[in-house]
C-alpha cells in the first residue's frame, strides 16, 4: 500500500503559474490527478461591470499576460457586436497583425518554458530572446511591452508608425529560420524525443468529450480552427492551413505549435502587404456616444445623463493561442456593460488533467503540463 | 558607481537615497554647445523646437483644434498627417531600450491646463485628484495629482486631454522607500514637463458624433453657475424671456432670464456645468 496523494503547487516549478495539482501516485506511477484552480482569481469579471466599455481594456491585458492584445479583441468583438459598431478594415488588419505577433510571443513563450521543463536549458534563452524582440516591436506601436491598451471600441488607437512594417518584415524573416532551427535543436535530441513521445497520449474522442481545444485538439488530429472554420475578423481573406498532427501526445502539441508560428509568420506578411497597400482609418467613424466621453467616478449623482442607449448582446469567439476563447457582453443600455463571461481555454484544457495524466510517471508530470500551455491568468481571472 | 552607456537618461543613481521630488532633478537636460554662437543661435533653435513641437502636441481632439486654414477634422486618421506625425512614435531611445512612445511617468504643463477634470474622469484606477496649485500667473488653480502607487499606465488621461498638456513620458524611475512619495504633485508634474523627455505623441481621436451639452428651458434658474465654472469659457448666459411665464395671449413679463449657451465648438465635453448645475437642467444630448 504506496498510494498516496501528492501537492504539485501552488508553487512548483512545472504550474508555470499559480494553481494546485494534486495527483495520486502509486509508487512512480499517476493514478489519479485533481487540479485546483482558483489562486489567481481576481474578479475581473466583476470589475468589468463597474468600468465603461473602453476602460474594461485595461483589465483584459491582466487577463492574459502573455497574450494581452487576443484578449483586447476576444472582448471587443463582443462589445463592439453588442454596441452596433463596425470596425473600419484597416483596423482589422491591424488586429489580426497584432493576434498573428500575439500567437508567436506566446509560443515562443511555451516554447521556452515548456523546453525548460523537460531538462534542456539552451532553447530557454532563444525563446525568450525572440520573444523580446516581438515585444519591441509591440512598444513601438502601443508604448508598453506587456500591458498594451491598444485596442478601443471601433478599431485601434493609434495606426502603426511610418517604417513600422519594414521592420516586421525583418523580424518575420529572422523569425522564420529561427523556427527552423529551433525544431531541428530539439527534433535530434534523443532526451526530448524520449520524454515527449508516446506521453500524455489525449484521443480526439476524449479530446472532444472534455472540450479541450486548441493545439491540444489539433495534435490529436481533429482540423479544427476558429480562423478558418468560424471565421471572424479579416481570417477569411487571408491564406494560411491549419496545423494538424496525428501523434495525440506531448510531441504532437509541440509540433503543431512549431507549424502554428510558421503559419502565423504567413498572416503577418500578407497582413503587412495590405496594411502598406491600403491607408485608411482605424476608428470606427461612428461609435456610441458614450464611448469616447470619460465617466464620472462614482457617487456625483447630479451628472446624470439622459441619453439614447443601444441595447444588446454580443458572443464572440476567437482562436487564442492557447484554444478556443469566447466572451459574453450583455449591453442593458448605460455606459457600463451590464454582464461580461469569459470562456477561457486553459481553464476547460487544465480541467481533464485526469484524462491525460493517468497512467503515466511522476517523472512525465512537468512534459504533459507543460505542452498544455498554461496561463492561470485568463483561467482564474 | 558606473553608469552603463545604454541606460536611458533619466535613471538616477539611487532613488531611495533622494527626496521626494528631488529625483526628477538627475534628468537633466541635454548638454548645451559653447561657444558665441550658441548664445545666439541655441535659443532660437529650441523656440523654434518648441513651436513645431506646439503644432501637433495638442492634436488630440479633432473639433476644437482650429488651424490657420480653418477647422480640420481628420489630423490622425489622414496618411499624409500620419506621414509626418506618426512617425515620432517609433523611435528607439537606445538599443533594446525604451522608445519615445512608452507610457511612463506623466509630464504635466501647469501653465496650459484648463482644469476640466477630464483625465480625473478618464483615469480607471481613480488615482488621479484635483488639487489646488499655484497657476503661472499666481492665482490659484486646480490641477491633476497622480498616485502612482494606483496608476496603472493606461494613457487614457492623456488620450482625454483636450489641451495636450497631460502627456505621458518614457521616464520610468518611480522607485522609492516610501509610498507617499509616489504621489506626484502637480508641480512635480510640471517638473517632468521641463525635463522635455520624449512625449508620447499619439493621441487619440475622438468620435465625431460626439454629445453637446444640451439645456432643458423650463428648469433653467439662470443662475450662472455653469459659465462662471466653464474650463473654456465656452458658455454665455444670454438674456432671453423665461419661458413657460407668459400664457398664450398675455403679455411677455417685463422681467428678463438668462440662460446658457454653449458654443459646441469650443466645448471640450468635460460635463463640469452638468455637475455644478443646481437644477440638473444641463444633459448630454444631440441637436438632432
Amino acid at each position: 500500500m504506496s498510494e498516496m496523494w501528492i501537492n504539485m503547487g501552488p508553487q512548483h516549478p512545472m504550474t508555470h503559474g499559480l494553481w494546485n495539482l494534486r495527483v495520486k501516485v502509486d509508487g512512480e506511477l499517476v493514478i489519479d490527478a485533481v487540479p485546483e484552480m482558483g489562486y489567481l482569481h481576481r474578479g475581473i469579471e466583476k470589475i468589468c461591470e463597474y468600468r465603461q466599455y473602453n476602460e474594461v481594456v485595461t483589465l483584459m491585458d491582466r487577463c492574459c499576460y502573455v497574450a494581452g492584445l487576443a484578449w483586447e479583441q476576444l472582448y471587443l468583438m463582443a462589445s463592439e457586436q453588442a454596441l452596433g459598431v463596425e470596425v473600419p478594415e484597416r483596423a482589422e488588419y491591424i488586429r489580426v497583425t497584432c493576434q498573428e505577433l500575439q500567437r508567436l510571443a506566446s509560443h515562443l513563450m511555451w516554447f521556452a518554458a515548456f523546453v525548460m521543463d523537460i531538462g534542456l536549458m539552451a532553447p530557454f534563452g532563444y525563446g525568450m530572446r525572440d520573444r523580446d524582440v516581438i515585444l519591441d516591436l509591440f512598444q513601438s506601436f502601443t508604448g508598453a511591452r506587456m500591458t498594451y491598451e491598444y485596442m478601443r471600441v471601433g478599431g485601434v488607437r493609434n495606426d502603426f508608425p511610418v517604417g513600422f512594417t519594414d521592420r516586421a518584415r525583418g523580424v518575420m524573416d529572422w523569425l522564420e529560420h529561427r523556427v527552423d532551427d529551433y525544431e531541428d535543436l530539439c527534433d535530434r535530441s534523443d532526451i526530448f524525443l524520449k520524454r515527449c513521445v508516446d506521453v500524455g497520449v489525449l484521443k480526439a474522442k476524449d479530446c472532444i468529450r472534455t472540450g479541450i481545444t486548441g493545439p491540444m485538439l489539433r495534435a490529436a488530429g481533429v482540423p479544427r480552427d476558429l480562423r478558418r472554420d468560424r471565421p471572424y475578423s479579416v481570417y477569411p481573406e487571408l491564406d494560411f492551413q491549419v496545423a494538424v498532427h496525428d501523434a495525440a501526445d506531448v510531441y504532437g502539441r509541440y509540433r503543431v505549435r512549431m507549424e502554428e508560428m510558421r503559419q502565423s509568420i504567413r498572416i503577418v506578411r500578407q497582413c503587412l502587404d495590405h496594411l502598406d497597400k491600403r491607408p485608411g482609418r482605424v476608428m470606427a467613424e461612428k461609435v456610441p456616444r458614450f464611448v469616447g466621453t470619460p465617466s464620472p467616478p462614482p457617487g456625483s449623482e447630479s451628472y446624470i445623463v439622459r441619453r439614447g442607449y443601444p441595447k444588446g448582446v454580443g458572443l464572440s469567439a476567437m482562436e487564442e493561442p492557447h484554444g478556443e476563447a469566447m466572451a459574453y457582453v450583455v449591453n442593458e443600455g448605460g455606459e457600463q456593460p451590464y454582464r461580461v463571461k469569459f470562456r477561457s481555454p486553459v481553464m476547460v484544457n487544465i480541467s481533464a488533467a485526469r484524462e491525460y495524466l493517468v497512467g503515466y510517471r511522476v517523472s512525465d508530470i512537468p512534459a504533459i503540463m507543460g505542452s498544455v500551455d498554461i496561463c492561470v491568468g485568463e483561467s482564474d481571472r | 558607481m558606473s553608469t552603463p552607456a545604454t541606460r536611458p537618461p533619466d535613471a538616477t543613481p539611487h532613488p531611495a537615497a533622494a527626496a521626494p521630488g528631488d529625483d526628477i532633478k538627475f534628468t537633466l537636460p541635454p548638454p548645451e554647445p559653447t561657444g558665441v554662437s550658441s548664445l545666439v543661435v541655441h535659443p532660437l533653435a529650441r523656440a523654434a523646437r518648441q513651436f513645431v513641437k506646439s503644432l501637433w502636441r495638442p492634436s488630440t481632439i479633432v473639433y476644437p483644434y482650429k488651424t490657420p486654414f480653418g477647422k480640420t477634422t481628420e489630423r490622425l486618421e489622414s496618411p499624409a498627417f500620419r506621414k509626418e506625425v506618426g512617425i515620432r512614435s517609433g523611435a528607439p531611445l537606445g538599443v533594446g531600450e525604451i522608445w519615445d512612445n512608452y507610457r511612463g511617468v506623466h509630464a504635466l504643463n501647469v501653465r496650459t491646463c484648463i482644469s476640466c477634470n477630464l483625465c480625473m474622469f478618464s483615469c480607471p484606477d481613480t488615482c488621479i485628484e484635483m488639487v489646488t496649485t499655484e497657476g503661472p500667473d499666481g492665482k490659484a488653480k486646480k490641477c491633476p495629482e497622480i498616485d502612482y502607487g494606483k496608476c496603472s499606465f493606461c494613457g487614457f488621461c492623456s488620450d482625454a486631454c483636450p489641451e495636450g498638456c497631460l502627456s505621458m513620458t518614457a521616464r520610468y524611475t518611480l522607485t522609492t522607500n516610501d509610498r507617499h512619495h509616489m504621489v506626484y504633485s502637480p508641480e512635480m508634474l510640471y517638473t517632468v514637463y521641463k525635463t522635455k523627455l520624449p512625449m508620447n505623441p499619439v493621441r487619440l481621436a475622438r468620435p465625431e458624433n460626439e454629445d453637446n451639452i444640451l439645456l432643458d428651458q423650463d428648469l433653467c434658474i439662470g443662475c450662472n453657475a455653469c459659465a462662471r465654472d466653464c474650463p473654456t469659457k465656452c458658455i454665455t448666459m444670454i438674456e432671453i424671456p423665461k419661458p413657460g411665464a407668459a400664457k398664450p395671449g398675455e403679455k411677455l413679463p417685463k422681467r428678463i432670464w438668462k440662460e446658457p449657451s454653449v458654443n459646441d465648438e469650443d466645448c471640450v465635453r468635460c460635463g463640469t456645468c452638468i455637475s455644478v448645475c443646481p437644477k440638473d437642467c444641463l444633459y448630454w444630448g444631440s441637436h438632432g
